[in-house]
């Protein structure tokens, strides 16, 4: 099981690849507001959630998904990765 | 007097119920559906809109940019007409409609437009490569075209009436019209006493859990409405965000503009005028 730091890295990484040049390592903050700031797009949406499918192992039910939920990287981790994590 | 819910719609003094999803209506029942248009206008005064008429058809080529053909196919009207040669259209003539009230089409010319589905639609259509100078508040009414399964009078209509009252500007600009306007019909329903809450929503997608745009607004919910009674969606608050600015090339200071409109449903209006004031036309002025 990867660390939280390592999670962490990982969905940086495949935020700042898949936003083609729209941030950097160092603009990207873990409350950095990925959607609504528009630095992934709705297309984007789909292959962030097999991402995560890939990460965490487990299928995720998108009618089961909350507002918010996506807001940045911490979120992510929080509703997805962390101790909370089953709940969606 | 009949109590709330008990009143029968289909048969209400003044409106004619069209089973294939329309109402006519006139006296009382006209005068409220007037009425509560110019209780809208006076709101889209508050923020000086400029009011357009339009009319019914918009581009498919335009809605197309929209991607609206893969996520609202369901609901689209289309209008047709029919080749103009001799031979198709005499073909037509001699057997338009079978008996069941079907029109029996021949060769139809190329169709390139749709019936408005939503009213707002026209205003990007329309500042299509604009660059406005200022935020820009708009407003109009359109007959909107929308298919359901089954229709109900004044509730779910095929054929009903939207006003619209959009603001293009920048995002703060647009965020702060739709806060204002929230907050003016949160007064407005309780001054009221009408039974309307705010509540997130989604737009309703052909198969939502395979579009991107579905699951973009659960996540970042961009709606909200207004559902009298818990029961029916009487109006809505959408923020599009720079959706129709980029779409559209519609620029403020050469950047895409945000944009958010507010809708009302005419009929849905007056259904629940209706049914919260019962059908003394007395009981429904505002």
């Amino acid at each position: 099981m990867k660390s939280e730091a390592e999670v962490k890295q990982t969905l940086r990484d495949w935020i700042i690849k898949a936003a083609g040049g729209k941030i950097s390592q160092e603009q990207l903050q873990n409350d950095t507001p990925i959607i609504e700031e528009r630095i992934i797009t709705s297309l984007q949406i789909m292959d962030l959630i097999l991402q995560l499918e890939k990460i965490t192992g487990k299928p995720l039910d998108v009618e089961q998904l909350k507002p918010g939920v996506f807001r940045n990287i911490d979120s992510i981790y929080e509703n997805f990765c962390g101790e909370n994590g089953d709940e969606n | 007097m009949k109590t709330k819910g008990e009143i029968d719609f289909e048969n209400l003094q003044g409106l004619h119920w069209h089973k294939m999803g329309q109402s006519s209506f006139t006296g009382s029942l006209l005068e409220l559906f007037k009425d509560l248009d110019q209780y809208f206008l006076r709101w889209a005064a508050k923020w000086k809109a400029q009011e357009y008429y339009f009319p019914p058809f918009l581009s498919a080529a335009q809605m197309q940019k929209l991607d609206y053909f893969k996520s609202f196919p369901h609901l689209i009207t289309i209008p047709v007409v029919l080749d103009d040669a001799q031979d198709n259209l005499k073909a037509f003539s001699e057997k338009a409609v079978n008996p069941q009230g079907s029109i029996l089409l021949t060769q139809l010319s190329d169709v390139r437009q749709v019936l408005t589905p939503a009213a707002c639609y026209h205003f990007y259509d329309e500042l299509e490569g604009s660059n406005l100078h200022q935020a820009k508040f708009v407003t109009t009414r359109c007959v909107c075209y929308r298919r359901e399964k089954q229709y109900t009078p004044l509730q779910r209509q095929w054929a009903f009436s939207m006003r619209e009252i959009v603001c293009l500007g920048g995002a703060e600009e647009v965020k702060t019209y739709l806060a204002e306007f929230e907050d003016l019909l949160q007064q407005f329903f309780q001054a009221q006493g009408l039974p309307v809450k705010f509540e997130y929503a989604t737009d309703p997608f052909f198969n939502p859990a395979s579009n991107p745009k579905y699951l973009m607004q659960k996540l970042d919910p961009v709606k909200k409405e207004m559902i009298y009674d818990g029961q029916l969606s009487i109006g809505s608050l959408n923020f599009h965000r720079s959706f129709f600015g980029e779409t559209f090339s519609i620029k403020q200071n050469e950047t895409p503009v945000n944009s958010a409109c507010v809708a009302f449903g005419l009929e849905r209006w007056m259904y629940m005028m209706v049914r919260e004031r019962g059908i003394a036309p007395e009981a429904w002025t505002l």
